[in-house]
């Protein structure tokens, strides 16, 4: 196997709004290598969310396939792709993306708790994820007494404790100040150097940008530019 | 594609998850602590109300099958197998003293000998039909409440004494003190006759009795109706009538296959209908209440899945699957109704209890009780159905409305749930 972690060919998406058609993806061909780190940036419509929930199993393309660690995703059923998200991909949404009622660290350990791994084992994992983050003195706090940025550093730091081959984000510094959203992309920047964690972020923020190695322009569904940072 | 195909790429391992959606659950259920209370209280309000009900219920008919069958028919009686069928003489159970003997050996039984006959009954120029009993009166008094409604005089102390109904004293005419004639056929053949003072005049409140029924000692029946040492019931009463049927297998085991032996229920289909149809009554009030509380449990737990449709996209996102989801749904469901429950049953054991000491005063009925020296109060009785039957049915209940509002969770899809922050 290649090293190549997602590998889109031909990807078609098109919505129906008030029955008419709106073209979301136009035949998209995209690979992420490992190791990438690539944002996913371009106007509001132009299919970043789309791309990322594609590849994230989340939602089916109309045609084309769509290949994950070297799976095909058309060929799974819904439970399938639940599971394939469980042991291979870590989200980070733009909000809620914490269990409420869990603390920190209760969410960090949940992804692990679903994939069966055992109570000392995880607890360990998880303690480990949070420091790393610079959580460690809040992973008794609940996500209500955490602030936006924290949250989104547990976020992180649960779709990360499962050593995931891919970590998507969608705009996950939409929420937070220019201060927090560089923290925030310093801490991936080091996963991706320190880790080889391989992350697609899809953005509107330069910010962002700036900090990927890699940038994906999208416009209309398709790939309007595809660049390696200078 | 199926599962197995797909290891070791997409592998899905069995896990433990019970402690980890049964903590989230606990904790979900006190987001929302007054929704959680107001649901959990209907729960509490529909488990107390129909305990409280079920227990009057069965009190109630403790008491309605004490009355009647303490009246003078008793729980159990033993018969000649015809005798209920056809009332004749002749069907008789021989040798009386034997099994008088065999019943009396058996512990925690009273048991009392009659013997009866059809009679023309007069006085003067007036003749009635009627029935004679002869009885053993200290077992009779010592046993039911029939004689306590003695209104004048008293009972017979010999053989040419005998009681009668107010109502056939009236159409007789005779009183107190009076000469009463009895003609019948014996059981040789032979004519029966009897002339008796009537010393006590009773009112059971039950026109049927007060019109028909005599009497007297049973060994002035045995005699004059050639019966010897034959009876034609032996009555029962057992310390408590929740255990007739163990009761019936016991005597008809002490005495063996040919006699009849019949419980209460058999000969006063009356009493029983009666429960019944109340009983039916109580079933549909406790079902209209149940479906209630249960109808107030589906709306919460639909708005609680409409409310938590983002957080169910963003697990099913990161990969807890669907039925796991539902899982966790049905626990939050379940620990309402343990609150629920429990908080329910905590007030219907201190009310319940509180009642089965003191008892509930039966409007009207203080005049009857009071002749009859019975009680006029109405006492609980706690028994398994009585506790379990809410709380079972509200399980049921409550399982059913978690599921039917966490079968939306099966059609979330991520992608929309997350939509649109
Ligand atoms: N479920 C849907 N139904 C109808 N149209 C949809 C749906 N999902 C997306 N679209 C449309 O598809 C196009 C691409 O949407 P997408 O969310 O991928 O854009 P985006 O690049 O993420 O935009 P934004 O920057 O606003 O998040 C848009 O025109 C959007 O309106
Ligand atoms: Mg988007």
């Amino acid at each position: 196997m290649s090293n190549t972690v997602v590998k889109c060919e031909k990807v078609e998406k098109t919505y129906q709004k008030d029955s008419v058609p709106v073209y979301a993806l136009r035949g998209v061909d995209f690979e992420v290598n490992a190791g990438d780190f690539v944002s996913l940036s371009g106007p509001s419509g132009s299919g970043k969310s789309t791309l990322l929930n594609v590849i994230g199993g989340l939602d089916r393309p109309d045609s084309g396939e769509v290949t994950v660690d070297g799976v095909a995703l058309s060929g799974l059923s819904e439970s399938e792709l639940t599971e394939l998200r469980l042991r291979k991909m870590g989200f980070v949404f733009q909000a809620y993306n914490l269990i409420p009622v869990l603390s920190a660290q209760e969410n960090v350990e949940f992804i692990l708790q679903l994939q069966g791994v055992p109570q000392a084992e995880r607890r360990e994992r998880a303690e480990a994820a949070l420091e790393s983050l610079g959580l460690a003195d809040m992973s008794h706090r609940q996500p209500g007494e955490l602030s936006g940025g924290q949250q989104q550093r547990v976020a992180i730091a649960r779709s990360i404790v499962s050593n995931p081959v891919l970590l998507l984000a969608d705009e996950p510094t939409a929420n937070l100040d220019s201060g927090t959203t560089e923290d925030l992309l310093g801490l991936l920047r080091r996963l991706n150097e320190q880790e080889n964690m391989t992350i697609v972020t899809a953005t509107h923020d330069p910010i962002v940008m700036s900090y990927t190695k890699r940038q994906v322009h999208l416009r209309d569904g398709a790939i309007e530019r595809d660049a390696l940072a200078a | 594609m199926s599962e197995a195909a797909l290891s070791p790429a997409v592998e899905s391992r069995p896990i433990q998850a019970t402690g980890l959606v049964t903590r989230i659950a606990w904790r979900n259920l006190w987001r929302n602590k007054r929704r959680t209370w107001l649901t959990a209280g209907g729960i509490a309000f529909a488990t107390l109300l129909v305990t409280f009900a079920m227990t009057m219920q069965r009190g109630a008919y403790g008491m309605m099958i004490e009355s009647a069958t303490g009246l003078i028919e008793g729980h159990i009686q033993v018969s000649h197998f015809r005798y209920p069928d056809d009332t004749k003489l002749e069907q008789t159970l021989t040798k009386a003293a034997e099994l008088m003997h065999a019943v009396d050996d058996l512990q925690g039984l009273e048991a009392a000998p009659r013997a009866g006959a059809f009679a023309l009954v007069s006085a003067e120029e007036r003749s009635f039909g009627g029935f004679v009993w002869g009885v053993d009166f200290d077992r009779e008094v010592e046993m039911f409440t029939f004689f306590n409604g003695i209104q004048e005089g008293r009972l017979p102390q010999s053989d040419d004494e005998i009681v009668i109904g107010r109502t056939m004293a009236r159409n007789v005419g005779v009183a107190v003190g009076d000469e009463l004639v009895m003609l019948g056929s014996g059981k040789q053949g032979g004519i029966a006759a009897m002339a008796q003072t009537v010393v006590g005049i009773y009112e059971s409140g039950q026109a049927e009795l007060d019109r028909t029924l005599l009497f007297t000692r049973l060994t002035a029946v045995q005699n004059v109706f050639e019966l010897g040492d034959e009876l034609h019931v032996v009555s029962i009463r057992i310390p408590d009538h929740r255990e007739v049927y163990e009761e019936r297998e016991r005597i008809q085991g002490a005495l063996g296959q040919t006699y009849l032996v019949r419980t209460w229920d058999e000969y006063m289909p009356e009493v029983v209908q009666a429960i019944e149809i109340d009983r039916i009554g109580g079933y549909l009030m406790y079902g209209a209440i149940l479906i209630l509380v249960s109808f107030s449990v589906i709306n919460t737990f639909l708005m609680i899945v409409f409310e938590r449709t983002r957080e169910f996209g963003m697990l099913l996102a990161v990969g807890m699957r669907a039925p796991l989801i539902m899982r966790q749904v049905l626990t939050e469901a379940l620990f309402m109704w343990v609150v629920g429950v429990a908080v329910g049953w905590g007030l219907a054991s201190v009310f319940v209890g509180y009642l089965m000491v003191e008892g509930v005063p039966v409007a009207g009925f203080e005049e009857i009780a009071g002749t009859f020296y019975i009680s006029d109060r109405i006492y609980p009785a706690v028994d398994a159905a009585s506790i379990l039957t809410a709380p079972v049915v509200l399980l049921i209940g409550t399982q059913l409305a978690g599921l039917i509002a966490t079968l939306r969770i099966r059609s979330i899809a991520p992608v929309e749930a997350l939509r649109g922050e």
